[in-house]
């Protein structure tokens, strides 16, 4: 699955309106925002359709892993979104981390703790907030917005030379893309 | 006394909804120390045995309470157990100290949670030591999650 896919999923209280653009998106955030809810009204729906009360829209399908059957649930999830919840203690082992690797899904995980083996972006990390209310019913609409910024990228010029931390790959990166009058040390590690 | 754990914790209860679901009590809802933290937390009130009045979900059972909420009545209730902590967001952060001060008790952390900019007496227990700001904990606490 490549590109951003928008998700709307919305019941008569509540509606949450969020675009995933990463294969890796991380929810985390205060109490009572809202993530669980998200994924409940997903599993409901996902399991009920239509006839929950709840509306998705989604050009992806989207689909909730759980429990301890998720190595056979996520042997047949293909070209979907799938949501994950805190409590699944599987999303911090390194089989889940290399199962994922092998699938076309795109995962949404609700957890604070850092998880080492997912390469994720900050850019992807996001929290939930209440935007008012939607519409002229009295219902919540809520979006996703970083927690963490990047900060702003800048063009370094007029520089002699770069250290690398490794003496490694990012050594032999940067010694193979920098310029010819530009040198390219290893600090071997010591900074 | 606030005791914490930080990193994985084989002992600690991790999902703590799933525990709280089929442990919680009445009176553990309608105690007006919960009804202070619900409020606070989930904007919600208590009406009486079972019924909570949230602004956004409307009359909801006690189990549908937010996930921070029901592992900080769980530490109150049970400090005997150790929960993972990491299941509250930062605004849950001033509860739990207030928990530690009136009784012991011992939490699983596996994030950096914001005990905010006052002072505070709490027991890192990877160290044994015991650090009173953000200053102090971040540095020690660092280095296990």
């Amino acid at each position: 699955m490549r590109g951003t896919h928008s998700v709307m999923v919305q019941n008569k209280r509540i509606r949450y309106d969020f675009d995933i653009r990463r294969n890796l998106t991380i929810i985390q955030g205060d109490s009572a925002t809202g993530k669980t809810t998200l994924i409940s009204m997903i599993e409901e729906y996902y399991e009920n359709g239509p006839v929950s009360g709840i509306e998705l829209r989604s050009d992806k399908e989207c689909v909730i892993l759980s429990g301890r059957k998720w190595r056979n649930d996520l042997a047949v999830i293909q070209d979907s979104i799938v949501f994950i919840d805190e409590g699944n203690e599987f999303i911090f082992t390194d089989e889940f981390s290399a199962s994922i690797r092998s699938t076309d899904n795109y995962y949404v995980i609700v957890t604070r703790e850092g998880i080492p083996s997912l390469p994720y972006s900050i850019e992807e990390i996001y929290g939930i907030r209440d935007s008012g209310k939607f519409g002229a019913l009295k219902q919540v609409y809520n979006e996703f917005y970083h927690l963490y910024h990047a900060g702003k990228r800048q063009e370094i010029k007029n520089f002699g030379m770069i250290i690398a931390e490794d003496s490694n790959s990012g050594y032999q990166f940067f010694q193979s893309v920098v310029e010819r009058d530009i040198i390219c040390k290893s600090a071997k590690g010591t900074i | 006394m606030l005791n914490i754990y930080y990193g994985r914790m084989s002992e600690a209860i991790f999902n703590t909804a799933v525990y709280f679901k089929n442990v919680y009590e009445d009176s553990w809802i309608t105690d007006s120390f919960s009804k202070e933290m619900i409020l606070d937390v989930d904007k919600s009130i208590v009406l009486g045995n079972g019924v909570i009045d949230s602004p956004v979900l409307g009359k909801i059972a006690p189990v549908s309470l937010s996930g921070g909420v029901k592992t900080l009545i769980l530490m109150k209730n049970e400090p005997q157990k150790i929960f993972n902590a990491s299941t509250c967001g930062n605004n849950c952060a001033k509860w739990i100290l207030k928990i530690g001060e009136m009784q012991d008790i011992t939490i699983n952390l596996r994030h950096l949670m914001d005990f905010g900019r006052s002072s505070f007496d709490i027991h890192i227990l990877n160290t044994d030591q015991v650090v009173h700001s953000m200053k102090e904990l971040v540095p020690v606490a660092g280095i296990f999650v």
